[in-house]
């Protein structure tokens, strides 16, 4: 639905979003969605450097290393750049939600 | 104290950078505008002027760079021409998207069909539809005045869009004329410091040019047309505002010389227009119930005013100094929004279309006499085999 012209920021200038922006969701983009193998994974983090959008939350004491699908448009950078394999990249349609 | 010169349309409009103070320039170089940067190095070079002169590694780079200026609060200056000035397209919409009173002089050149470097309005007329204020100046004194003028314009609150100050390269901006140059103070009591609507500040962190979602894009488009409307009544405002500062009154949109009783009139901008003048100056001499009409602000375009002006005459011919292969009217941009404005007027006013001075060649006298001659029989008859003429071949 369009919005109207009061209601859009002036030039779209907004203020710079401190975690995440609501303006923009991004996950509905994606085709693809990244499933790690957390047996796999060795917390090398070279998934959370390479991914384009800070869509990778590193590992915690209670757990694995997980993606913020919110955000996520499933690019499959953090695929090509595991050195071990632990993720891979599922088709959408083959969840629910 | 102003004092008067005898300068270039580049000098002139290089004193005028220096009078509205600006923070930063970048040039990239290219004949003919580069007279205006040249000189602007040298300012700066000697201490006269206080600003960043930035390189730009290619024009796309100038128009990122005065981008980002002007986003952190500068008053920006860059320029170009020619191919120059479309290799920077892509800048363009977002500058007066975002809102920031950038300006770019523009001293035209011919876009290459291969190498031709001399004048034609082609380049800058590219760029109408960017949402950029636009207009042509016909002297360098006139040069000098919208620098200024379109400053105000550009950073008045309603407005916040960026301008393209263009004058036709070499005719304009490399031929001397007699310039006034105006006093700092005078400057200063016209054109207040630049006040961002939204600073690049590191204590306030933005998003400038954010990716947005396609059901904000007709608002943000909205919120841009409205700008452009209500640049007319501040252009208008500034106008006045300049004649009692400075003592010259320009008419903020169309220059009518010679008009009174006038039967068949050119229309078009820019400095060729003067050449037009002496042409109408010798057929008053003779008895010839002829005028121009030069319009003076192209974006946003006076539809209203051109109408008014020009719905007096029985046949107007409408002189385009660039191409646009294809277009209606099979002349160019300025004979197709002149028919626009006259619409609704019938078969009233008489339209002829002339193509004249591509690549930089001079429009004659002789070019002119033609062209009034041909539009005094379509005055009288009414009729013509053809409504589109491109010189020096075709008429």
């Amino acid at each position: 639905m369009t919005v109207h012209f009061s209601k859009v920021p002036f030039a779209g200038t907004v203020p710079s979003p401190q975690t995440e922006n609501e303006g923009m969701i991004t996950g509905n983009w994606r085709t693809r969605r990244p499933i790690l193998d957390a047996d796999k994974c060795t917390d090398c983090q070279i998934c959370w450097i390479s991914c384009p959008d800070s869509c990778v939350n590193l590992s915690t004491a209670n757990s694995s290393l997980t993606f913020n699908l919110k955000y996520c448009k499933g690019c499959g950078i953090c695929n090509e750049v595991c050195p071990v394999g632990a993720i891979s990249l599922v088709p959408e349609l083959d969840f629910e939600d | 104290m102003s004092v008067k010169k005898r300068i270039s349309g580049c000098v002139a409009t290089a004193n005028a950078v220096k009078l509205a103070d600006v923070d930063v320039i970048c040039p990239y170089p290219i004949r003919p505008y580069t007279g205006i940067m040249s000189e602007l190095a040298r300012m700066v070079a000697d201490g006269e002027l206080d600003a960043e002169f930035i390189h730009g590694e290619g024009e796309h780079g100038q128009l990122s760079v005065v981008y980002g200026a002007s986003a952190a609060g500068a008053r920006a200056f860059t320029g170009s021409s020619g191919v120059g000035v479309t290799y920077a397209m892509e800048v363009y919409s977002p500058i007066s998207g975002e809102r920031l009173p950038v300006q770019m002089a523009i001293a035209d050149r011919t876009l290459d069909p291969p190498g031709d470097f001399g004048s034609e309005q082609t380049d800058a007329l590219c760029c109408r539809d960017q949402g950029w204020i636009q207009g042509w100046a016909s002297t360098p004194q006139e040069a000098l005045d919208i620098t200024l003028m379109y400053y105000r314009i550009g950073e008045d609150p309603r407005v916040l869009l960026p301008q393209y100050a263009c004058q036709d390269g070499y005719f304009v901006s490399h031929i001397l004329g007699e310039v006034e140059i105006p006093d700092a103070a005078q400057v200063k009591e016209f054109l207040p410091p630049y006040k961002n609507h939204h600073v690049l500040d590191t204590r306030n962190p933005q998003i400038i040019g954010a990716q947005m979602e396609p059901k904000m894009g007709p608002g943000m488009q909205y919120q841009r047309y409205q700008a452009m409307e209500s640049a007319r009544k501040v252009i208008e405002e500034v106008h006045d505002d300049f004649a009692r500062i400075f003592g010259r009154q320009y008419s903020p949109w169309v220059e009518e010389y010679m008009t009174d009783d006038a039967e068949v009139v050119i229309f078009m901008q820019g400095g060729h227009a003067q050449t037009c003048k002496t042409v109408v100056k010798r057929l008053r001499n003779m008895g010839e119930k002829v005028g121009v009409v030069r319009l003076r602000t192209f974006r946003p375009f006076p539809t209203q005013q051109v109408r008014d002006a020009l719905s007096k005459f029985k046949a107007v011919g409408v002189v385009d100094n660039s191409v646009n292969f294809g277009i209606s009217g099979g002349a160019g941009v300025l004979l197709s929004e002149a028919r626009t404005a006259l619409y609704g007027l019938g078969d009233k006013v008489k339209t002829l279309g002339f193509v004249a001075g591509l690549g930089g060649e001079m429009i004659t006298h002789e070019e002119f006499y033609k062209m009034f001659s041909k539009l005094k029989e379509v005055a009288k008859t009414g009729k013509t085999d053809k409504e589109n003429f491109w010189l020096p071949f075709e008429l």
